[in-house]
C-alpha cells in the first residue's frame, strides 16, 4: 500500500492509514485505555512497519471506525467531494490499485467531454492471506494473541 | 472508561467481543457522501476526514492498526 501511494501520488491521490483499535492484543501490545497509548502504538506502526503513508488517529471509541463497519482491515476510496467510490470490507494492494487506475481517468475523460453517469457494481476480489507474514506480526503482539488467534481459528 | 469504550478496546480476541464490531453490510453506501469524523495525526493535530478527502481528486483511506 506504501508503494501504492508513492506510484499514486502525482495523479492527484491521496492515501491514509487510520488508526482504529488492536484487532489482536498482546502482552506486547494491550488494548488501549488512553489516546496517548493510542498515539504510542500508532507511532510504533509508523517506525516498525516503516508506514510512510500519513498516519491519523481516530478517537478513542472509535467513532469513525464504527461508523465505517469496524472492520480490522478495510480501504474506503473517497473523491475530492467526499462520494464514496470504493469500499472493501478487507484490504488488498491489487484491488485497491485496480480501482485507483479506474477512478483516476474519470476527471480527464470528463475533460475531453464524455458524459459520465455513475452506477454500482459489486465484485468478489481475491486476496493472498500471506499466513507465515500474519503470525509473525501476531507473535511481535505477545504469546497471547498467538493464542487466541488460534483459539478462534484453529484451521487458520 | 464507560462502557462503549471497553468494549470497543476490547482486551481478547474472543468471538463474543470481536465479532459484534463487524458491522461492514450496514456501513455507508458507495454513492452517497462519507460520514465525518474529527482524527488527529501523530503529532495530535486535530483535523477531520472531509479536510483529508477534500485534498486530492481521490483518497486512500486503509483503516487498521499495529496488531
Amino acid at each position: 500500500m506504501n508503494a501504492m501511494a508513492d506510484k499514486y501520488g502525482e495523479y492527484k491521490v491521496g492515501s491514509i492509514f487510520l488508526y482504529s483499535h488492536e484487532a489482536h492484543p498482546g502482552e506486547n501490545y494491550p488494548h488501549l485505555t488512553s489516546m496517548e497509548q493510542k498515539f504510542r502504538h500508532a507511532r510504533d506502526l509508523r517506525d516498525v512497519l516503516d508506514v510512510t503513508r500519513p498516519i491519523l488517529v481516530d478517537s478513542l471509541d472509535g467513532a469513525c471506525h464504527r461508523a465505517y463497519g469496524s472492520m480490522p482491515n478495510m480501504t474506503w476510496i473517497f473523491a475530492r467531494s467526499g462520494l464514496i467510490v470504493y469500499k472493501s470490507d478487507w484490504t488488498d494492494a491489487h484491488s485497491v490499485e485496480n480501482a485507483i487506475q479506474y477512478f483516476s481517468q474519470i476527471p480527464s475523460r470528463r475533460k475531453v467531454g464524455e458524459r459520465l453517469a455513475p452506477f454500482h457494481v459489486e465484485r468478489l476480489d481475491y486476496r493472498n492471506q500471506e499466513r507465515e507474514q500474519f503470525y509473525k506480526c501476531l507473535e511481535r503482539n505477545g504469546p497471547k494473541a498467538v493464542a487466541e488467534f488460534r483459539k478462534a481459528f484453529p484451521t487458520g | 472508561m464507560d462502557d462503549r469504550l471497553t468494549r470497543y478496546n476490547y482486551d481478547s480476541f474472543v468471538p463474543e467481543k470481536f465479532e459484534p464490531w463487524m458491522n461492514f453490510e450496514a456501513s455507508p453506501k458507495t454513492g452517497t457522501v462519507g460520514l465525518d469524523f474529527p482524527l488527529w495525526d501523530l503529532d495530535q493535530t486535530p483535523t477531520r476526514l472531509s479536510e483529508i478527502w477534500s485534498r486530492h481528486d481521490y483518497t486512500i483511506v486503509e483503516f487498521g492498526s499495529f496488531t
